[in-house]
């Protein structure tokens, strides 16, 4: 386990960790933007830059992304210093400018000083931050239905030929992750659609309560059922009634009405 | 996805499917031979692209997208492109750009209706010493100057080399 030096601290890291868990694992607050614990990093929205050195550096530093510098022995940290500061202020600057209207936006930059981009603010002001968390949660489930479309300062999100993905399980999960809840998406008992699609809802046979829609059942049937040793049968019910007929199975324990 | 543009035979874009392994890395050299092939990338060929090489079509959508050198709508027999880099633009690049659109009637990014050009604006093509500079299908216009925009494109764009 590599000991490293973070703010002064003294830390053992995880084999194999990236220095943005040693530094919060170590009570750094560091903020970030396309993180998430669940996918492999991916250095997207850079506000998790940190300095490095060493002790035979003879005193100079580096900037890294923290997300994504393995951790080494010896090294030392620094999460808090100006110039890192200063980075991080100006990539919410630059965030700010194009999402002039975004709560999540202005809180981090206010954090930082910023009350007012110091840019051009974007004429047409999206939610989007082009994290691509959504992108992102979407490969990882093997589904792949929205990727990046052009670049620069056309750059989006979309599915394929803009039109509804054929791929799309209607999982929600692209809607579930993004920071900014820039997905818009419909939901009810009966149907749902996100991306322009139409998804019918299966319902629990115990509460009748919709919990899944049909594709995400018959995706996972096709695809996942090997690996994770469960059949289409597991969606008969919701999770709530499959935990009450879990603790049936239990004699002699009160049951919860 | 279904529109007009898609309708086309896939007899090249098969042939060339075959000469290359069907894996992710095969996906910008097929497109380029596509593209090539077709003069565009057409959404039908894409699909069968996506399919052949085991990528996901978001993802082809997504570099075909990206790249400047691929369009995925039909373009025109000849592709003009004016230079608006720094010392174009400097030069009056945008008073040739002006004068094609007076001339074909079409924006950047247009094809006329009869499928003979399309135009194209482009940042940078490094031949800043002949500014500014357009090119029309293979030929470079250098020190080119809106009077004589009409002939350039009369004149079609075989490449002197040729």
């Amino acid at each position: 386990m590599p000991t490293l030096t973070i703010n002064g601290k003294k830390v053992q890291a995880r084999e194999g960790a990236y220095v943005l868990e040693a530094a919060r694992q170590a009570g750094a607050e560091i903020p970030t933007l396309c993180h998430f614990e669940g996918l492999e990093p991916w250095g997207g929205c850079r506000l998790c830059q940190v300095q490095i050195t060493k002790n035979g550096w003879d005193g100079w530093k580096k900037m890294v992304v923290g997300c994504m510098f393995p951790v080494e022995e010896g090294l030392i940290v620094l999460t808090d210093t100006d110039e890192v500061r200063e980075t991080r202020r100006v990539v919410l600057d630059l965030l700010l400018a194009r999402c002039p209207e975004t709560p999540l936006i202005q809180a981090m930059a206010k954090k930082y000083g910023i009350e007012r981009t110091s840019y051009v603010p974007n004429p047409e002001p999206t939610d989007c931050i082009l994290c691509s968390l959504c992108t992102r949660v979407c490969d990882h489930i093997e589904v792949s239905a929205i990727s990046t479309a052009d670049r620069g300062a056309g750059k989006e999100i979309a599915p394929p030929f803009h039109e509804p993905p054929e791929a799309c399980i209607g999982c929600l999960a692209c809607a579930e992750i993004c920071p900014t809840d820039f997905i818009p998406f419909k939901t009810s008992h009966v149907s749902r659609s996100i991306w322009g699609k139409e998804f019918e809802m299966l319902r629990c046979q115990d509460c009748g309560r919709a919990h899944i829609t049909k594709a995400q059942a018959e995706h996972h049937a096709a695809h996942r059922a090997e690996t994770t040793g469960v059949s289409e049968e597991w969606f008969r019910y919701c999770d709530s009634c499959k935990r009450k007929r879990q603790a049936a199975r239990f004699p002699g324990v009160p049951q919860l009405a | 996805m279904m529109n007009e543009t898609c309708k086309v035979g896939m007899e090249q874009a098969d042939a060339i499917l075959e000469g290359y392994p069907h894996a992710e890395a095969s996906l910008i050299q097929v497109l380029q031979d596509v593209h090539r092939a077709y003069n565009y990338l057409p959404c039908d060929v894409v699909a069968k692209v996506a399919e052949t090489l085991g990528v996901p079509l978001s993802k082809v959508f997504s570099v075909a997208t990206f790249y400047k050198a691929f369009s995925l709508n039909p373009q025109g027999d000849t592709i003009i492109r004016v230079c608006l880099g720094t010392a174009c633009h400097i030069r009056g690049g945008g008073a040739l750009v002006d004068e094609v659109q007076r001339l074909l009637h079409v924006a950047p990014d247009e094809t006329t209706p009869d499928m003979k050009f399309t135009l194209k604006t482009v940042n940078c093509v490094g031949a800043c010493a002949m500014a500014p500079v357009m090119i029309v299908g293979e030929k470079y216009r250098g020190n080119a100057r809106a009077a004589r925009v009409g002939g350039y494109l009369e004149q079609g764009g075989e490449d002197d080399a040729n």
